[in-house]
């Protein structure tokens, strides 16, 4: 791939963070806040699967799957916990 | 062939973050859960396989085996968060009639 392409797509994906933190800061409520983080953790694997694309190495993309792992298990507990009061 | 390859590969990063920035825009409009889930499965889901679907152009083994695992967990696991989301916000909704419905 053309190293502009990368760059402006590096670019594009950090104002895309940008208003994911402002979809962050708007919402009011659990559900809207874990759906948020939901949404930023997306743009993150994005986000560090450019990076990787951009410096040539695969380990940004190893991070960007530890995340995901995370996010997963994050989001399925906090939205359990905001009906049942609990993660079980 | 390797032009083709880098043409489509940019073609394919393109969309993915143009389905992103859609996404986004939904997400910050629209009032309710339901209505934003709807927008966030766009950013969770196409957007971030596209992007990663772009890794073929690198030509690099390590890049695409990781971008390979990555995309099967997440066509597997974005359904399944947004499914979890949408549940539990149902269930609110039915134990407490008198919260906010959009």
């Amino acid at each position: 791939m053309p190293d502009l392409a990368v760059d402006i797509a590096l670019g594009w994906a950090t104002l895309l963070l940008v208003a994911g933190g402002v979809l962050l800061l708007r919402a009011n409520d659990a559900l809207h806040r874990i759906l948020a983080l939901d949404v930023l953790v997306a743009i993150v694997i994005a986000l560090l699967t450019i990076l990787s694309y951009q410096r040539d190495v695969s380990y940004y993309i190893d991070a960007a799957l530890a995340l995901a792992l995370l996010s997963l298990t994050a989001t399925l507990v906090a939205a359990r916990h905001v009906t049942r009061g609990g993660p079980f | 062939m390797e032009t083709a390859v880098d043409v489509a590969a940019t073609a394919v990063l393109g969309l993915g973050l143009l389905l992103a920035t859609i996404g986004l825009y939904g997400l910050l409009r629209m009032p309710g859960v339901f209505a934003q889930l709807h927008a966030a499965g766009l950013v969770t889901g196409p957007a971030v396989l596209l992007v990663l679907l772009a890794s073929v152009a690198t030509g690099r083994a390590e890049i695409l085996t990781s971008a390979a695992l990555v995309f099967l967990f997440v066509l597997v696991t974005s359904p399944l968060s947004s499914h979890a989301i949408a549940q539990a916000e149902l269930r609110r909704g039915r134990e407490d009639p008198d919260a906010e419905r959009d």
